[in-house]
């Protein structure tokens, strides 16, 4: 009987699941997500003050778009500030074909990742010449360019008043309640994640990280830079235009105001505050921007109800509160929430027997 | 080691103990949930600090003034900063957690954007965007203000500046919800009146610079130009126009006019700059202000108010007066809310606007406002005007 992990083929060691009890660990998860997280999410809305399952909805759409931003930014190298303006891309793409074509929503949403796609590689040719802050500069055009279009395009986007969008049904499946939006938001999650960890064992996937870590050794190798990088920004902004679709749906309402700068800024913290180059950091990472600024309300609430005089007050509080502990974050954390993850993995393994 | 262990284990006790009692607490006392979604960091936080802080000061007088019939009211305020996605989330938050069936709302993007959602979930939203699009009770039940709205003060205004003589008007507004709303019904009045539009100029809520826009403007030369900003950007235009040396004078929509103008304008605006404003000026002397006043005095006697508290607390009375109708029917939830308020006829706010009326077929809640203008350091009321209550005029 072997005391640790000892693999004796390639194929051992590149499985996901190396043990058995990673696997049911993982089933705990998912049971976790689709029968007790729907169940308890009453209860702790209750606790908390805001709508957890709102909240879950919420992650598990900028889940599917921080998967993309890192596949870019965290495994190809190529950093983007134009993933806002890529997720209102979708939004209206598959708001304007679910309302104004009559498509059906399950073409739709395809169709917002794969117009997204296109656009995104557009924007993405300059990679091949740009790096660095010089390619964030060139995809923040992306940002102004689809911004504008976003609110003067009146007669197609419905200008910065915006769109209003219904909620769609799948197969039949009326998606009219939160809860169910959950399901179909969970199952996009999961199927992107799987994708993402499978595509990064696969050639195309290490060609990418080829590129990100040396683009010259890569290119001596026979690796395509330009094909690769155009790859990621097309697959990243599929992710993201997806993210998108989904978004409009859920909201309700698509507007330019959903998809500013801000956005893809937030999308950057959430990839580098989980953790560049890790699939889970996209997740950790939203996970923490999206619920950070609910927590924060938390105490703001409770202030302003002892202080009715100068409540204004503590909603500047929070925003401060918000950007100090994102600056702490990144000083303390450097590597992101994914590798703190592996440190305390790392820690029960020997548990009670560390040395 | 040990005793870090032990410690720890105390905070988390101490932490679940807390929420407990937290939770507990909430449930003993039932005060009338209202949820309050302002602007006080944002690009509009100069005139939504002030107006957050009416909604907040009107709670409490009136929970000491008798509540909803002995019930207290309990005002959720938040912040969103001015961001649609955050105000989504406080109405999830509002309708799924707090369970409220009245919301007191900000911007025209945010409610515009709820609009749809009010409607399904019969949740009265009153708000402080005076969009017409809101006053036609076919498309949006649910959604109630409580002055004359911004088309019909830019009406309003059109017909005021061809009383003046004017013969060409340019538009100047910020590229968002608020600013564009009125823009349509603004060049339909203008082409009704004859007078000639000039190309419109976009100027920012949060502009410090206004010089390329009115440079252009300039070569249109209009007479008088509309300001659909909010103060900080009202004042930027007008100064950067005395700068240039433009001999266009400037009406201003119900946010881009009130008494900070004095301080940021200076005499930049004397006899120049005007603004519609449907409410009584902080501290004017109307029978509404006095309790006002009296409440500031007791609470908060070195706060500094303007106009915009008169905005919050006349949104938060009119919601007052429509809660007192609905529980006396017996209605205290959304629809009966929106049926008391609509029993509203010519109702007195004591002075504070014009008297409100809302039907079920129409929720424009007056059509008169008063002009303003600046004169020597002081906002001194112009002129009463008001339009006739059209069908062709509602909804847009």
């Amino acid at each position: 009987m072997p005391t640790g992990l000892f693999h004796s083929t390639y194929k051992d060691d590149e499985k996901i699941f190396q043990a058995i009890w990673l696997k049911c660990w993982m089933g705990g998860l998912l049971l976790f997500l689709f029968v007790g997280l729907p169940f308890i999410a009453p209860a702790l809305s209750g606790i908390f003050g805001f709508s957890v399952q709102h909240m879950a909805n919420m992650i598990g759409i900028y889940i599917i778009g921080a998967h993309g931003l890192n596949l870019l930014t965290g495994f190809t190298g190529q950093i983007s500030l134009g993933h806002g303006a890529f997720m209102g891309v979708g939004a209206y793409t598959s708001a304007i074909l679910f309302m104004k074509a009559g498509w059906p929503f399950w073409l739709s949403l395809p169709a917002a990742g794969l117009v997204t796609a296109g656009v995104g590689m557009i924007f993405g040719v300059p990679s091949l010449r740009l790096r660095g802050l010089y390619l964030a500069i060139a995809t923040m055009a992306a940002q102004f360019i689809i911004g504008y279009a976003m609110r003067n395009w009146t007669s197609l986007t419905g200008g910065s008043g915006g769109l209003n969008v219904d909620r769609p049904s799948f197969l039949g499946f009326a998606l009219d309640t939160d809860l169910h939006y959950y399901y179909l938001i969970l199952v996009l999650a999961i199927v992107s994640t799987v994708f993402l960890k499978n595509l990064l064992r696969t050639r195309t996937g290490r060609a990418m990280v080829a590129v990100r870590d040396r683009y010259l050794s890569a290119e001596i190798m026979g690796v395509n830079l330009f094909k690769y990088r155009l790859l990621a920004f097309g697959i990243s902004s599929f992710y993201v235009g997806v993210a998108g679709g989904l978004f409009a749906h859920y909201n309700l309402v698509v507007s330019d105001e959903h998809f500013t700068m801000w956005l893809s800024i937030q999308y950057l913290a959430m990839v580098i505050i989980g953790g560049l180059g890790h699939v889970l950091g996209g997740i950790f990472g939203t996970i923490f921007m999206v619920l950070l600024p609910e927590v924060l309300r938390i105490p703001t609430q409770i202030l302003s109800n002892i202080y009715p005089n100068i409540f204004a007050i503590f909603g500047t509080l929070r925003e401060l509160v918000f950007g100090l502990v994102i600056i702490l974050f990144l000083i303390f954390e450097p590597d992101g929430l994914a590798a703190r993850w592996h440190t305390i993995r790392a820690y029960w393994k020997l548990w009670p027997f560390s040395y | 080691m040990k005793r870090i262990k032990t410690y720890h284990w105390f905070c988390i006790l101490l932490l679940v103990a807390g929420l407990t009692f937290w939770g507990c607490a909430k449930k003993e006392a039932e005060p009338i949930k209202i949820g309050g979604i302002f602007d006080i960091t944002g690009p509009t936080s100069a005139v939504g600090k002030d107006y957050a802080q009416a909604c907040k000061d009107a709670e409490r007088y009136i929970n000491a003034n008798g509540g909803i019939n002995g019930r207290k009211i309990h005002l959720i305020d938040n912040d969103y900063a001015y961001k649609i996605p955050e105000a989504v989330n406080l109405y999830k938050q509002y309708k799924d957690v707090d369970k409220v069936f009245v919301i007191q709302g900000w911007g025209t993007g945010d409610t515009n954007a709820l609009k749809a959602q009010v409607t399904k979930d019969k949740i009265v939203y009153i708000s402080a965007s005076y969009d017409s699009a809101l006053c036609d009770p076919s498309k949006t039940p649910y959604n109630f203000f409580v002055v004359t709205s911004y088309s019909d003060c830019i009406r309003l205004a059109m017909q005021f500046v061809k009383e003046q003589a004017a013969k060409k008007v340019v538009f100047t507004y910020p590229d968002h919800p608020y600013g564009k709303a009125p823009i349509p019904a603004g060049k339909a009045m203008a082409k009704e009146l004859g007078l000639e539009v000039g190309p419109d100029e976009i100027v920012g809520l949060r502009a410090i610079d206004a010089t390329s826009q009115l440079l252009h403007m300039k070569q249109f030369n209009p007479d008088w130009a509309w300001i659909g900003g909010t103060t900080p950007s009202a004042s930027v235009t007008v100064k950067d126009a005395v700068k240039l040396g433009l001999k266009t004078k400037f009406i201003s929509n119900i946010w881009g006019f009130d008494e900070n103008l004095l301080q940021l304008l200076g005499d930049a605006g004397n006899e120049r700059m005007y603004g519609m404003e449907p409410l009584a000026m902080y501290g004017a002397d109307v029978p509404g202000m006095k309790p006002i006043l009296e409440f500031n005095k007791k609470y908060s006697p070195d706060a500094v108010h303007t106009v915009r508290y008169i905005q919050g607390w006349t949104a938060m009375m009119v919601m007052w007066e429509g809660l007192k109708r609905a529980d006396k029917a017996g209605q205290l939830n959304g629809p009966g809310l929106k049926a008391a308020l609509e029993t509203l006829k010519d109702f007195d706010t004591g002075g504070l606007a014009a008297p409100i009326t809302y039907t079920p077929t129409d929720h424009r809640p007056t059509m008169s406002a008063t002009i303003y203008k600046m004169s020597q350091g002081k906002l001194v009321p112009v002129k009463k005007v008001s339009i006739a209550r059209e069908d062709r005029f509602l909804g847009w």
